[in-house]
């Protein structure tokens, strides 16, 4: 029971709006889909729908791709939102602490985010030309002309990681740096008085107090990485071969170039209990180490 | 001693990255006004010393000769503006709706809604052979009214509040958006099966956009009106004023800076989006990123054409991304952490 019984119908006037466009947009086509995974139909040629159980579910998770697509898609997410988070948190502090032009980086240290993942991949792809491109020049000062960037199947990895780098560092510098900015100053002026070393007022006070946010910007660039998908449409295609192939890449080839809509009405519910899944484990993870913190 | 080496570090590192951070921007400006042979020939950077610039790759892109850009730049501007401005306003009212008022959902009332659209739509679309948008505009006619009858019910059972309402809106971003983006399209292909144009349309792109700002707008916008006094409120509510007029000409006008930090946030998102616009629009209503994408098949080494064409889809974000800066200076982006 509510404490204050308010005549207050009008709620549900200000929230149904939105509950309900939520409710016909996003989830009820997931109920179609839903039944359509267990099906097999094709568009084209069109195969009248034909219910087969978990055939279409147990044919991908035996299919060499979808477990190809799964490594590729977490190797980058891994490795890039690792890299943007210690970077990240670098360049916040030194914002934070004021180096001197702290203004000017400010809007600039923003700027990648906010611009299309598309565009910055074409912009990529000219920085990455193997033979025209100015990343080839800079290798070339060490004698390593003409490297394959895009080609090779290590190398491509690595430009997606840099390009997502580029691209979501600005993210976590701008949660930590308003986290930063939470902080309480005095603890930090006692600390100094007491002439605590910078190191040791990082591994013993930011750090910790900051942990809750840290799980939280890592959670979302994780959940956000995963759904990857037009940064390697333009700068790979997930080629070469399928060695760059992400999950919602991969969904997109069944659904759209072999038009097999169980089969991937299948493969994205399998990719959303991968999310859920992993989601799950992070935060029981992370909990486990904020409690061992305080 | 080592607060001057540390200082010294984080100034190396900021510089460092932004060299890192500006020089692909600086690239792609300079590379849009470059002539064929200053690309042919290798890298160059400085226009004037290494090439001679010219307007010609704008001048391209605008007549025509090379595609239509004028047609996706009027879609992207025409689809992403009206629906930030439907996300943040419906977003807005369901967050002032969180702050104010106390929800309480029972989960039973939510499982057996569930159950019912799932099973109801089975029986409807296998069993009885109902279209599909008929099936589910039928289940929903049912299964919405029965859960809010049980709602109201005295049912066992854990009741949700309204921190799990907002993780309820905000939970769709985290969804993969292939997954709602591919039932979106399966059911957008039905509609048009049955008469009704969604898939490539103006109000399908625009619906779909709107949910997908929503959850963002919810948000950002509920730590807004947390921080907006509540005294003038009440004041206005002893008066006997009507809460939708408090919204409307108190709450909203009060609120204006977050709003547009929100739209702007959400205009971001929606501009850049490529995968929804990718599956549900084939030709009339091309978004940017879809024709940015094609760009690069279509003329792979024209690189002063794909240029113009970068530079013109990202200006308006750098204009958006330098508007946030200042007010992320001013400490106001901070709320939104919690």
């Amino acid at each position: 029971m509510s404490q204050t019984p308010q005549p207050d119908r009008v709620k549900y006037a200000f929230i149904f709006p939105a509950f309900l466009l939520v409710l016909t947009i996003t989830l009820f086509p997931l109920i179609y889909a839903l039944v359509v995974s267990f099906q097999t139909i094709r568009i084209v040629p069109p195969v009248p729908p034909k219910f087969v159980g978990f055939d279409n579910y147990a044919e991908i998770l035996a299919s060499a791709r979808f477990w190809g697509s799964i490594q590729v898609t977490a190797v980058i997410v891994f490795v890039s939102v690792a890299l943007q988070y210690v970077l990240g948190f670098a360049l916040a502090l030194t914002l934070h602490h004021n180096v001197p032009g702290a203004s000017l980086y400010r809007v600039s240290f923003l700027l990648p985010m906010f611009l299309a993942p598309v565009s910055v991949a074409l912009i990529a792809r000219m920085l990455f030309h193997p033979v025209l491109g100015p990343v080839n020049e800079f290798f070339t000062l060490f004698g390593l002309e003409n490297l394959p960037f895009l080609t090779s199947p290590s190398f491509a990895i690595a430009t997606l990681i840099t390009v997502e780098i580029w691209q979501w560092t600005p993210f976590v510098v701008l949660l930590m740096l308003a986290g930063l900015q939470g902080l309480p100053s005095e603890v930090f002026e006692a600390a100094r008085v007491d002439n605590i070393s910078a190191w040791r007022r990082f591994r013993d006070l930011t750090f910790p107090m900051l942990l809750p946010l840290s799980v939280a910007v890592v959670f979302i660039r994780v959940i956000e990485g995963f759904k990857i998908i037009d940064t390697v449409f333009v700068l790979t295609g997930g080629g070469p071969g399928t060695s760059t192939e992400t999950l919602t890449l991969f969904a997109y080839n069944e659904g759209f170039k072999k038009f097999n809509i169980g089969m991937t009405s299948a493969l994205s519910f399998l990719f959303l209990i991968v999310v859920i899944l992993f989601g799950t484990l992070y935060l029981a993870a992370a909990q486990r180490m904020i409690r061992r913190y305080q | 001693m080592d607060r001057t080496t540390f200082r010294r570090l984080g100034l190396g590192l900021a510089l460092i990255w932004l060299a890192f951070c500006l020089f692909p921007l600086w690239w792609v400006l300079v590379t849009a006004f470059k002539p064929p042979a200053a690309v042919s020939g290798g890298a160059t950077y400085i226009p004037f010393v290494d090439f001679q610039p010219t307007w010609q790759a704008f001048r391209d892109a605008f007549s025509g000769v090379r595609g239509d850009f004028a047609g996706p730049i009027f879609s992207s501007l025409a689809v992403s503006l009206v629906s930030t401005a439907l996300a943040v306003f419906l977003g807005a009212m369901a967050a002032y709706a969180l702050v104010r008022f106390e929800f309480r959902i029972r989960l039973l009332a939510g499982l057996v809604f569930g159950v019912l659209s799932i099973g109801g739509f089975a029986l409807l679309n296998q069993g009885a052979g109902l279209s599909v948008p008929q099936s589910l505009g039928l289940v929903m006619l049912i299964a919405l009214p029965a859960a809010i009858w049980l709602n109201g019910r005295n049912l066992p059972g854990p009741v949700l509040g309204n921190d799990d309402v907002t993780f309820w809106f905000v939970s769709q971003r985290m969804f993969p958006p292939i997954v709602s983006a591919f039932a979106l399209f399966l059911l957008y292909a039905e509609m048009n099966k049955a008469g009704v144009r969604l898939l490539d349309s103006f109000p399908g792109l625009v619906a779909a956009y709107t949910a997908f700002g929503l959850p963002f707008a919810v948000w950002l916008m509920r730590d807004f009106f947390a921080n907006v006094p509540v005294e003038v409120e009440e004041a206005a509510m002893v008066d006997n004023i009507g809460r939708m007029r408090i919204f409307f000409q108190i709450v909203l006008p009060m609120s204006k800076p977050g709003l547009v930090a929100t739209s702007m946030i959400v205009l971001a998102f929606i501009w850049n989006e490529f995968l929804f616009a990718l599956l549900l629009t084939s030709s009339k209503w091309q978004t940017l990123p879809i024709l940015m994408a094609g760009q690069n098949s279509s003329r792979g080494d024209e690189w002063w054409a794909i240029s113009a064409a970068a530079l013109i889809s990202i200006i308006p974000m750098i204009a958006v991304a330098i508007f946030l800066g200042r007010m992320m200076r001013s400490g106001f982006l901070a709320g939104s952490i919690k």
